[in-house]
C-alpha cells in the first residue's frame, strides 16, 4: 500500500469516526429521552460515543476492500460490517453495569439505534460524495472547454 | 536490427523510415508505436487491422491480459499492455480510472457518486464506468491543469 493510499484511508477513517461520534450522541440523546428519561450518568458516559464510534470505524475499515467489488459483494460486506458492529455494541452493553439490559426494550433499542446510525452515516457520506462529484463536473466542463479552445490544460 | 539516427536541418521534415524484409511482429510493433505518437493506434477487429484515432477512443480496458479499445460504435484489440498505452496517451486527456481502465476525459458527460465511496463516469455513448477512489486525486489534479 502506498503512502498516498494510507493517507486517503486515514482521512476517510477520521471523517467516518467524527461523523459516527456525532450521530451516536444524537441517537443516544433521542433514544434516552424517549425510553429512559430519568437516568443520570457520570462523566464516564462521555466516553461511550467515542468507544462505539471506534468500533464502527474499525469494523468498516477491516471489512473494506481495494478490489472492484460487484454490488452483491458490496452488500454482503456491508451486512457483515453492520453485524460486527451490532454484535460488538450489544456485547459491550451486556457487560456494562450502567446499561440496564435487564429491561426488555434496551437491546432492541440499541440494535435499532446502531442500524439508524449505520444508515444515516451512509446517507451523509453519499451526500458528501455527491458534492464532490458536483465539483468534479464543474472542473471537467472547464477542462473540456479549455481543450476545445486549443489551449492545453494538462501537461 | 540496425538502428540509425541522423540529425537533420530544421527545414527538413522529421521522418521515421523503417526498412524491412518482412512485416514481422517486431516491425508491426514499431509501426504501431510511431502511429500512436501521431494520434492513431493500430488495433484489430475480427482479424482485420484498423487505425483508430486516439480522439475517438472512449476508454481502453484490460481484460484477462488482453487490451481492448472502445469507441462509440466499435471495440478493437490492441497488442500492448495497459501501462504502455497509458504512457503513449499521457498528455492526451486520458486518465487511469481503475486498475484495468484508462478513460478519455473528453468523452465523459458527467461524474456521479457510486457505491462504496467510488465514482462513476457517464460517457458520451451513455455507458457508465467506475472510477476507483484511489485515482480520484489524480483526476482532480488533471482537471485543475496539473501534470497528467
Amino acid at each position: 500500500m502506498t503512502g498516498q493510499k494510507w493517507k486517503g484511508l486515514f482521512i476517510r477513517a477520521i471523517r467516518l469516526y467524527t461523523l459516527l461520534v456525532t450521530l451516536i450522541i444524537v441517537i443516544m440523546m433521542i433514544l434516552g429521552s424517549l425510553l429512559d428519561r430519568d437516568r443520570v450518568f457520570s462523566y464516564d458516559a462521555f466516553l461511550s460515543p467515542l468507544i462505539y464510534a471506534l468500533i464502527g470505524t474499525v469494523a468498516t475499515v477491516i471489512t473494506r476492500s481495494d478490489r472492484e467489488l460487484s454490488v452483491r459483494s458490496l452488500i454482503i460486506r456491508k451486512v457483515i460490517s453492520l453485524l460486527l458492529i451490532e454484535g460488538a455494541i450489544i456485547l459491550i452493553a451486556l457487560n456494562a453495569e450502567t446499561i440496564p439490559t435487564e429491561k426488555s426494550w434496551v437491546i432492541p433499542g440499541l440494535a435499532i439505534g446502531v442500524f439508524a446510525v449505520f444508515v444515516l452515516t451512509h446517507i451523509i457520506l453519499y451526500l458528501i460524495d455527491r458534492r464532490e462529484a458536483g465539483k468534479l463536473n464543474a472542473d471537467l466542463a472547464r477542462f473540456q472547454e479549455k481543450q476545445m479552445d486549443g489551449s492545453p490544460a494538462a501537461g | 536490427m540496425k538502428l540509425e539516427t541522423r540529425k537533420i536541418p530544421e527545414s527538413e521534415p522529421e521522418t521515421v523510415e523503417i526498412r524491412y524484409h518482412w512485416v514481422t511482429d517486431e516491425i508491426q510493433e514499431i509501426i504501431s508505436f510511431v502511429k500512436s505518437r501521431q494520434g492513431q493506434l493500430s488495433a484489430t477487429r475480427d482479424g482485420q487491422r484498423f487505425e483508430v484515432p486516439v480522439m475517438d477512443l472512449l476508454y481502453a480496458e484490460s481484460v484477462d491480459e488482453r487490451l481492448f479499445l472502445y469507441t462509440a460504435g466499435d471495440s478493437y484489440e490492441i497488442r500492448m499492455k495497459l501501462y504502455e498505452l497509458e504512457e503513449i496517451l499521457k498528455n492526451k486527456c486520458f486518465f487511469r480510472a481503475s486498475k484495468s481502465m484508462i478513460v478519455n476525459l473528453m468523452k465523459i458527460t458527467s461524474v456521479r457518486p457510486a457505491l462504496n465511496g467510488r465514482f462513476s463516469a457517464v460517457l458520451k455513448n451513455g455507458e457508465e464506468i467506475i472510477i476507483s477512489r484511489k485515482y480520484v486525486p489524480e483526476l482532480k489534479q488533471m482537471l485543475k491543469g496539473g501534470e497528467s
